[in-house]
């Protein structure tokens, strides 16, 4: 089983937040039942159908879900991720596309934190842009913030075209 | 004028008897002056008697009725040129009074209209003297409302446009501004807090 750089598990871009950990460790788990049943009987089984998510997770950290071993250490390590993963919470004018959030996260896991989960939502009021909040900060990154920043140059504006 | 006539009747009678006295006086001769006295004396009795009869009493009083109708007749002709130059007269005073009174009372209407016409001309322009006041105190007072109104609204909109022009780019665009168009500037706001990012989520409690 192979790590990031920084020792932890490697998450897939289709993971964005707990709601995708959580469905994660519930397969996880029935698979992991699953095998065990199966090995008990002494039987073979082949690899039951597993979702796409688990699929990457497992192609990502280069798993063998069909080993028992390297199934818990997987399962382990998820589980270890939960508990330590830094959560951001982005709030969006409107909801995120998929593709979108996957190029967020991608930016985000690349060069903020590897195992970043997200957390959206929803503010209509902010126009454009985002509002990011970590554990202890706010940042307002929306367009009204910059009108707010700018409210000087347009009264500017204002008088001059007045 | 019936005293006059009786008198003028009585002279008349008077002038008669005095004539046929004087008459009979003359014709006798001095010599029988004596008989001629009694039938004169005689003659004169028997001549008053004549005279003072009924016929000639008669004769006096028609004609006493005639001169006194002429008389009355006279006076009434006077008294009607009279009456007439006096109703006249009368006439013209009463014209030039009554012209007279009404021309003063013409002149004192003519007076009151005036001085009620100079009251109210005057009355119009203090009036009007107070209206151009208060209407130039108003103006100023709603110039001075309106310049702190606006000064006030200026203020609220300098103090509230970036909400303004946020809720208008909101209603105007924002349900046709794709996320994926604001990528790259939030890319870019997330680039230029990275570190402040990095730092809470490696540091934070």
């Amino acid at each position: 089983m192979e790590h990031d750089t920084e020792g932890g598990m490697k998450l897939p871009l289709g993971v964005i937040g707990r709601v995708d950990t959580g469905h994660l460790q519930r397969e996880l788990a029935a698979l992991d039942e699953f095998m065990n049943q199966a090995a008990l009987k002494d039987d073979v089984p082949a690899l039951p159908r597993t979702s796409k998510l688990l699929e990457e997770l497992a192609t990502d950290n280069h798993v063998d879900l069909s080993r028992a071993k390297e199934r818990q250490q997987l399962m382990k390590d998820f589980k270890s991720l939960l508990s330590n993963a830094p959560l951001l919470h982005i709030s969006f004018a409107s909801d995120p596309s998929p593709a979108f959030l996957r190029k967020l996260l991608s930016w985000i896991r690349s060069e903020v934190h590897p195992r970043v989960l997200l957390q959206i939502g929803l503010q209509p009021s902010i126009a454009a842009g985002c509002v990011v909040q970590t554990r202890n900060k706010y940042f307002d990154l929306s367009l009204r913030r910059h009108f707010l920043e700018q409210s000087g140059e347009l009264v500017k504006r204002l008088e001059v075209g007045a | 004028m019936l005293q006059i006539s009786i008198v003028g009747l009585v002279v008349v009678a008077t002038v008669v008897l005095v004539g046929l006295f004087w008459k009979n006086s003359r014709a006798r001769p001095a010599n029988k002056a004596n008989q001629n006295k009694q039938n004169t004396t005689q003659a004169a009795e028997q001549d008053v008697e004549h005279i003072f009869n009924d016929e000639f009493r008669e004769e006096l009083r028609n004609r006493g009725r005639l001169h006194f109708e002429k008389i009355i007749g006279e006076n009434a002709m006077f008294l009607q040129q009279d009456l007439r130059l006096t109703t006249s007269q009368l006439n013209d005073y009463m014209k030039q009074e009554i012209t007279r009174t009404l021309q003063e009372e013409f002149t004192k209407y003519e007076e009151s209209i005036t001085d009620a016409k100079q009251l109210a001309v005057d009355s119009i322009e203090k009036t009007k003297v107070a209206i151009d006041e208060q209407r130039q105190i108003l103006g100023a007072q709603l110039e001075k409302q309106v310049g702190e109104e606006k000064d006030r609204l200026i203020g609220r909109f300098e103090k509230n446009m970036a909400d303004i022009i946020n809720h208008y780019v909101l209603a105007a665009i924002g349900n046709q501004i794709d996320l994926s168009d604001q990528l790259e500037y939030i890319l870019g706001e997330l680039n230029e807090n990275k570190q402040a990012i990095i730092e809470d989520i490696t540091n934070g409690a």
